[in-house]
């Protein structure tokens, strides 16, 4: 029971980063259909950002949050402006192209910039843990995990009790009906957008403590967030931080209980699995196809 | 329609047959240089690709440092058979599909004259079969898995390290069960990267520990994209091992170490393969309180006292900003010995075949100590093994090289 428990105290830490990562995803494939294949290019340089602040200013990465957010968020907005905003109305696969070759282009500049070293910060909690009657809570995954509800609550207060939060829900939910009550859909896209990157970019400092990382890390996060936005449901916020949820388990209890080899399978068997029952993903909505609009 | 005039056609079949002899001509004029081995005023070309970028960057980068000391040394000694050495180095993204791509290029675009070898077993064995088949010698840095030597070969892969991975472990081995019996581990856990060369290194010391009677309480193997390790630690600690083997490149070496100290498990003998031997860079992944008694197997030492190590030393520093050479940079530039070598030993690079056979029947003093290998290209020597003391990374094993003169045979953090 004592490793049960174990297990999913770190599924369901670990899980919490990876809702934070998703979030901006699928937030930005709602309002825009863009899956921007750059998201884990931009985790990895919320990641070197915070390495930066951390090592040269001695400031705590999980605190360097509250400048590397704004930071992206500033970012993600020029990003749009200039490279996501021409493509708007164009086929899927275009905006796929762009944000991979827009990966590809982040990875060589972080490798010119910071070097293809391994690189992790080492605040001073970095490898201590909390002991709960013999549960081990490592302290950079508890801290992690809880600023990452924190945000993510940010968020859904920014989209729920806010004119731009709600209107970047109607874009979401019909871009058209958005448009026709008022809805500056250009302004909607840009600000999703940066929000989205602003997001990736806190869960970039979390990874900094969590894992080594260099430019090229990139890959096995991307592979991870696509998975759990499909599996949670394209464009739905409550679906990532599920599917994110159920593959930070799906990951340990495969380590726990099966074997480590299996740990990269056996979550995609998962959603399979569930795609097959449910198409449109956990918590997604299937689009009526006689009334497409 | 008028016929053409017979004379019409002759000269125009004169003129066609004088334009083919003028370019059989130049072509027999510009490939002439060829068949003597090269003009001697034009730089011999080396041709390499390396993983500077992906999951293999960090030893890549230090691999193109290594094989760049080499070129100007040998460039400052008037060059190889009096001719520069120039290099043509591509990134492979630490992609195997994109490795023997670029060797393929280099050897049929680039027309480079010869080749050296890129990081990691993963990387070599495609490549070294990319080499076989264009009939060129490859010597190569960091390739040990006994795979890469078990395809009958005729031009390589020679790989400038003491042992195979298989037998990289041999030295630890044996200190372990030379341990007195009450301190001799009882139990063993093997946590392993799926990769060519860590599962042999593994494989191997597993083997002999089993043999001994040292109990295996838990084995894994991870695959490379795996970079949350705090499950695998805690399912290793809860086997309680006295020694931990665990097989990993850098990442997961750093991930696994750092999670070891998150669940609290400290056991008292650790041995990892390769991370430990990047030296600072693996005191600041873990943290420098956390190496301490770390066992790891390596090739070099700055420390050395081999033929040319100091020189190398203080070349690579002058180049570097006063960095001191990671061990993949000193395989790398002991590669550019052994090429060196064997070009001088044979006096030519027109017969790849006569290089190889050279390698096969010859010593070669370099940086790393005397090489020497196997019909296969399979090395005949020792590795050494170095601990973690004080913050530094010392050589302990065998004792001819050691740095320091002590062996940790507890670790501090599993005695408390």
């Amino acid at each position: 029971m004592t490793e049960f428990i174990q297990a999913t105290a770190f599924g369901l830490l670990i899980g919490g980063v990876y809702a934070l990562f998703a979030s901006g995803l699928t937030l930005i494939f709602g309002v825009m259909k863009v899956i921007n294949i750059a998201h884990g290019a931009l985790l990895i340089l919320g990641a070197f950002l915070t390495f930066t602040l951390w090592d040269e200013l001695g400031i705590d990465p999980l605190a360097a949050i509250l400048i590397t957010t704004p930071a992206m968020f500033a970012f993600g907005y020029l990003l749009y402006l200039t490279m996501i905003r021409p493509l708007r109305g164009a086929p899927l696969s275009s905006t796929v192209l762009l944000t991979f070759g827009l990966a590809l282009v982040f990875e060589a500049a972080m490798g010119l910039i910071w070097g293809n070293e391994s690189r992790s910060a080492r605040p001073s909690y970095f490898d201590q843990s909390f002991d709960v009657a013999g549960i081990v809570l490592p302290k950079a995954q508890v801290y992690a995990c809880a600023v990452a509800i924190l945000v993510l609550s940010l968020l859904w207060i920014f989209l729920t009790r806010t004119w731009a939060g709600r209107a970047i829900r109607a874009a979401s939910a019909n871009t058209e009906g958005a448009s026709l009550v008022g809805v500056n859909i250009a302004g909607v896209s840009a600000l999703t957008f940066a929000v989205g990157i602003a997001t990736v970019g806190a869960a970039g400092s979390m990874v900094s403590v969590l894992y080594p990382f260099l430019p090229g890390s990139h890959y096995i996060w991307i592979a991870r967030v696509l998975s759990i936005i499909v599996l949670g449901g394209l464009g739905s916020l409550k679906g990532a931080v599920v599917g994110a949820a159920l593959l930070g388990l799906a990951e340990v209890y495969t380590q726990t209980y099966i074997s480590a080899s299996w740990a990269t399978a056996v979550p995609y068997l998962l959603i399979f699995i569930v795609l097959f029952v449910r198409p449109q993903g956990l918590m997604g909505t299937r689009l009526r196809e006689d009334v497409a609009v | 329609m008028r016929r053409p005039r017979p004379e019409g056609r002759f000269w125009r079949l004169w003129l066609t047959f004088a334009a083919l002899v003028a370019v059989v001509a130049i072509g027999a004029g510009c490939g002439g240089d060829d068949d003597d081995g090269g003009d001697s005023g034009e730089p011999i070309k080396i041709g390499i690709s390396l993983p500077l970028t992906g999951e293999f960057s960090q030893p890549g980068k230090a691999a193109q440092q290594g094989y760049e000391v080499w070129r100007d040394t040998v460039n400052e000694q008037g060059g190889l058979l009096d001719r520069q050495v120039e290099l043509v180095i591509r990134d492979d993204a630490s992609d195997q599909n994109t490795v023997v791509a670029d060797y393929n290029s280099l050897i049929s675009q680039e027309n480079v004259d010869l080749l050296l070898g890129t990081f990691s077993s993963l990387l070599n064995l495609p490549a070294s079969a990319a080499a076989e088949r264009n009939r060129m010698l490859y010597v190569e840095p960091a390739g040990g898995a006994p795979e890469i030597f078990e395809r009958d070969f005729q031009y390589g892969p020679f790989f400038t390290q003491q042992a195979t991975a298989d037998k990289q472990g041999d030295l630890f081995v044996e200190w372990v069960l030379g341990l007195p019996e009450n301190e001799r581990p009882k139990t063993a856990a093997y946590p392993v990267l799926d990769d060519p060369f860590t599962v042999p290194v593994i494989d191997a010391i597993k083997a002999k520990f089993e043999e001994a009677g040292i109990e295996t309480v838990y084995e894994d193997v991870y695959p490379a994209s795996t970079s949350n390790f705090d499950s695998i630690a805690n399912a290793v600690k809860s086997e309680n091992p006295d020694l931990v083997a665990n097989g990993a490149q850098f990442d997961d070496g750093i991930g696994f170490r750092r999670s070891l100290t998150k669940v609290g498990f400290e056991p008292k003998i650790l041995f990892q393969t390769n991370a430990p031997s990047f030296g600072q860079q693996y005191a600041d992944g873990v943290g420098v309180q956390n190496t301490e008694g770390t066992f790891f197997a390596i090739s070099h030492t700055p420390d050395a006292d081999t033929p040319g190590n100091k020189e190398f030393v203080q070349k690579f520093a002058e180049t570097f900003g006063g960095e001191e050479p990671a061990e993949d940079a000193a395989d790398a530039y002991a590669s550019g010995q052994v090429l060196q070598a064997a070009v001088d030993g044979v006096g030519s690079i027109d017969d790849q075949l006569a290089l190889a056979d050279w390698l096969r029947d010859n010593t070669v003093e370099t940086i790393l100590g005397p090489l020497q290998w196997e019909d296969t290209g399979a090395p005949i020597g020792e590795f050494l093994i170095g601990q973690w003391q004080n913050g530094r990374a010392e050589i302990v094993l065998p004792e001819d090289a050691a740095t320091s003169d002590q062996i940790i045979a507890v670790r501090p953090a599993a005695a408390q």
